[in-house]
């Protein structure tokens, strides 16, 4: 048994190594991409390290939603379903989370309104999400297409709602808000790193994935998501029902995107508004492949890429570098775990090439 | 003769496994060679190596006396090397034209010349006696017909060492026949063979030499004439082997599964059972003859649960149980062994533990409100693995690890454990060694010797010959004919098989 133990150790040790060799070369990348045009080469990696040392407020605030997009992915994923309509469920969310809170009387007590917000949210991002899960059970329509193209839609919703119903009804303002939330329904930012929006959203992230933890690994259900994703005849014949697995686990990822937009809002932004979220579901698919899929591993793979967004946006405000600089890191990320697939694979070919060709010589 | 191919000192070693172990033979141009030895003997791997799936870690191959390394199943297409997968790598919806010439496709001026890629066909099916319709589609082929479209594709690609394995797993006696007779016209033809396969019977009859393989060593080679059957299987073995299984005087009670005018559509909608009746009493093995595609897949989904029925009912143990659901009918005591473990009945990438607990991860005492109890779970696959021998250092392995007869093990032993009175093998010992054939066929029966019900499926006439009490022989979704044990031999279920003959009142009523 023990030797068991020290491989799994092992195994983990060399997962995680192979993770953080992968961070090293897409920052070595980004830095001579930097160089190259002629930009201070070591902005980015100096903005992550500022990002992990005097500004740790601001990785926090932006780890909470993209740990928490991290694990909506995750979650489907367990299960073999691509839900890319994170951003969808968060802007379902967001939009719940504003109007009730907009609706719930001032004197209500802020922690029953808070509750209220986000079982609202909640219910909201599920909702949205049970669209493209019941198209993939009854109609077969690809679950990646139809969550993806959702997304315009709940973005196109919020748009909407601020510029309509819920626009804010005070002259002289041009922004696409809504009126400011009172008081007694924002979730409380975190008092030891003010003035930043580090808020109570990151113990919520903690407290989600140690429920997904729990559950992927030490329920019932947990063991349903696994068999499904690992073959899905094979749970019809055990007498599971795949299809309500697959609407399980999207309503949970639904659920679980609808409290990042309940977050952004009442602890952020304090009013619903277009173009609050920069992707968070998007980057999420990231944060969860880079974590392998480990619920545990999100959070932290969700604070790498929290760090990266927070320096880029302190990148840009202090050098004339641009924060989207940032994206190229996140996207050569992706690129490299998508050829952890693809390389073996070219490396094979053109031995192949090699040796017949001199087979045939 | 020259050797066409030489494997000499071939060794593989997987993490904790050494796959094979300094493994050396050679074919002549011209020979059948007969390749047998249990799973996991390491055939598969040596054949692998040969096919460029995989590399040997020690060891050279030589192809007509040329040292090569063969690193892709492009390049040994290349080097004149063609296997016949056990399981067809056809595409279902392309025609038997298209299929053969993909991948390898005559152009002229950018455009597929159909007209010279037609006469090189139809001159390989004159050669060597291998009719099949160039322009059907794969789907609406027999098995045979699919296999014989797999050894025109490798000989069109000029295949001129062809490797077929377990070729007659699949076939009828008839088509295994016609198989055999069309490897002695390729034999005469200069093509080198190479046969795997468990079925000594048709070593004996076609190989010129013959290697027997055992836990990655060779343990016999030997010319055919030399060859004995009982000494070729203690060989495979290591050890006596007695397939003629002791079992209880049939008496079989009150009927446990009936079914009555069953009648249920395939996948593609057409329809596969046309009223089916029949029934399993407690104590007996009821075994279901047929060449596959005869609407067994869709009598065994029926009865589990997994397909609904368009008309019928099924009754069990005294309950319908048309309705209800896979979960349901397994609580009542229905087990079910699945004819395809690897797509149906496993899943590879899972632990053999998550493998094993599937009937009983939600129940009490392993499941308290959800919760699982991770160390009771994980006991009962221990436990399991012993009572079943599943060779295994512990059971948080990958299943994907374990060889498929192991694997097999791994599904009987979580089946049984349920404790089933009724029990579907399907196919039960498909592509498993003696050894584990032996410990199968032995649990079988005395899973009908306690007194429960086995509906056996399988495409193996043998076996349903030696297990069943009653033979029923199904053709295009009918039941043709009706046998009690020792009533009907090969040759005439076979027959029946084929649909050639029909017993004109439906027997049985006894």
């Amino acid at each position: 048994m023990r030797t068991k133990d020290n491989s799994r150790i092992i195994a983990s040790v060399e997962t995680v190594a192979k993770q953080i060799v992968l961070i090293i070369i897409a920052l070595a990348l980004a830095t001579i991409f930097l160089a190259v045009s002629g930009y201070e080469p070591f902005a980015i990696v100096e903005g992550i390290w500022n990002s992990l040392t005097v500004d740790i407020a601001g990785t926090i605030r932006w780890m909470t939603p993209l740990a928490l997009s991290g694990l909506a992915v995750c979650v489907t994923y367990k299960a073999e379903v691509f839900n890319l309509g994170v951003d969808g469920q968060i802007y379902m969310g967001a939009s719940a989370a504003a109007a009730v809170a907009l609706f719930v009387p001032e004197s209500l007590n802020q922690g029953v309104s808070l509750v209220f917000i986000f079982l609202a949210a909640m219910a909201a991002g599920a909702a949205f999400a049970m669209i493209p899960a019941l198209m993939k059970v009854y109609l077969n329509t690809n679950e990646i297409v139809s969550t993806l193209l959702l997304n315009f839609v709940a973005e196109l919703f919020v748009e909407y709602l601020v510029t309509g119903p819920l626009r804010d009804p005070s002259e002289g303002t041009n922004l696409n808000a809504s009126e400011i939330l009172s008081e007694n329904t924002w979730l409380p930012r975190l008092s030891y790193f003010q003035p930043s929006t580090a808020n109570v959203g990151f113990y919520i992230a903690v407290i989600v994935m140690i429920i997904l933890a729990f559950v992927f690994y030490k329920t019932a259900f947990g063991h349903e998501i696994k068999i499904v994703g690992a073959n899905p005849t094979l749970a019809r014949y055990a007498g599971m029902k795949p299809k309500k697995t697959i609407f399980q686990v999207m309503a949970l990822s639904g659920m679980i995107g609808g409290i990042v937009g309940a977050i952004e809002v009442t602890a952020v932004q304090h009013r619903l508004l277009t173009g609050f979220n920069p992707d968070f579901g998007m980057t999420g698919i990231v944060v969860t492949l880079l974590a392998n899929n480990n619920p545990i591993g999100v959070l932290f793979s969700g604070a790498f890429f929290g760090a990266i967004h927070n320096g880029g946006i302190n990148m840009e405000r202090l050098t004339s570098v641009p924060s989207a600089v940032t994206d190229i890191v996140t996207g050569i990320i992706f690129l490299m775990i998508g050829a952890k697939f693809v390389l073996p694979r070219l490396k094979k070919l053109a031995a192949e090439k090699k040796s017949t060709g001199k087979g045939g010589n | 003769m020259a050797a066409a191919v030489e494997m000499l000192n071939i060794s593989k070693f997987y993490p904790g496994v050494v796959a094979t172990d300094h493994v050396s033979f050679s074919v002549d141009e011209g020979q059948i060679l007969g390749l047998i030895g249990e799973n996991g003997a390491g055939k598969s791997t040596m054949m692998n190596m040969l096919y460029g799936m995989t590399e040997p870690d020690i060891g050279t191959i030589k192809l007509f006396g040329r040292e090569v390394r063969i690193q892709s199943p492009n390049m040994a297409i290349k080097l004149g090397i063609g296997m016949v997968h056990q399981h067809f790598m056809l595409m279902p919806n392309l025609t038997v034209l298209q299929n053969i010439i993909l991948g390898n496709t005559p152009t002229k001026n950018g455009l597929i010349d159909i007209k010279t890629a037609k006469e090189k066909i139809n001159k390989i099916m004159e050669t060597y006696d291998l009719p099949v319709n160039l322009d059907e589609k794969i789907y609406q082929l027999s098995v045979g017909e699919k296999q014989r479209v797999e050894i025109i594709k490798a000989l069109y690609r000029e295949a001129k060492i062809l490797i077929l394995d377990e070729p007659t797993a699949v076939l009828t006696p008839t088509e295994t026949d016609k198989l055999l007779e069309v490897l002695r016209q390729l034999k005469e033809q200069g093509v080198t063979i190479i046969f795997i396969t468990h079925k000594l019977r048709e070593v004996m009859a076609i190989t010129d030499k013959i290697v027997v393989m055992r836990k990655g060593l060779v343990t016999g080679t030997l010319s055919t004439d030399e060859a004995r059957t009982d000494s070729l299987s203690d060989m495979m073995v290591g050890r006596k082997v007695n397939l003629d299984i002791p079992r209880n005087d049939y008496a079989p009670g009150e009927k446990v599964l009936e079914v009555k005018g069953l009648c249920a559509l395939n996948q593609r909608g057409l329809p596969a059972l046309k009223g089916v009746d029949l029934y399993v009493r407690k104590g007996e093995i009821v075994g279901i003859a047929g060449v596959e595609g005869n609407g067994q897949t869709e009598l065994i989904e029926t009865i589990s649960g997994m397909l609904r029925p368009t008309a019928g009912e099924i009754i069990f143990k005294g309950n319908d149980v048309t309705t209800c659901s896979v979960r349901e009918r397994r609580e009542q005591g229905m087990s079910h062994i699945p004819e395809d473990r690897l797509k149906m009945g496993s899943a590879k990438e899972c632990s053999i533990r998550d493998n094993m607990i599937l009937n009983r991860y939600y129940q009490k005492p392993y499941c308290r409100a959800g919760v699982l109890d991770s160390r009771k779970l994980l006991e009962l696959s221990e436990k399991l693995c012993r009572d079943f021998e599943v060779k295994t250092p512990n059971s948080e392995y990958k299943l994907g690890t374990l060889s498929g007869g192991n694997m097999q093990k791994v599904i009987f032993a979580r089946e049984m454990e349920a404790n089933p009175d009724f029990l579907i093998a399907a196919q039960p010992t498909r592509g498993v060694d003696i050894g584990a054939i032996e410990s199968i066929h032995h649990k079988i029966v005395e899973v009908r010797d306690s007194g429960r019900g086995v509906l056996l499926v399988s495409a193996e006439l043998d076996e349903i010959l030696s297990l069943s009490d009653r033979i029923l022989v199904m053709y295009e979704g009918e039941i043709m004919a009706e046998f009690k044990r020792g009533e009907a031999d090969e040759r005439t279920i076979a027959e029946y098989m084929t649909g050639s003959k029909r017993q004109t009142e439906k027997g049985g009523q006894d």
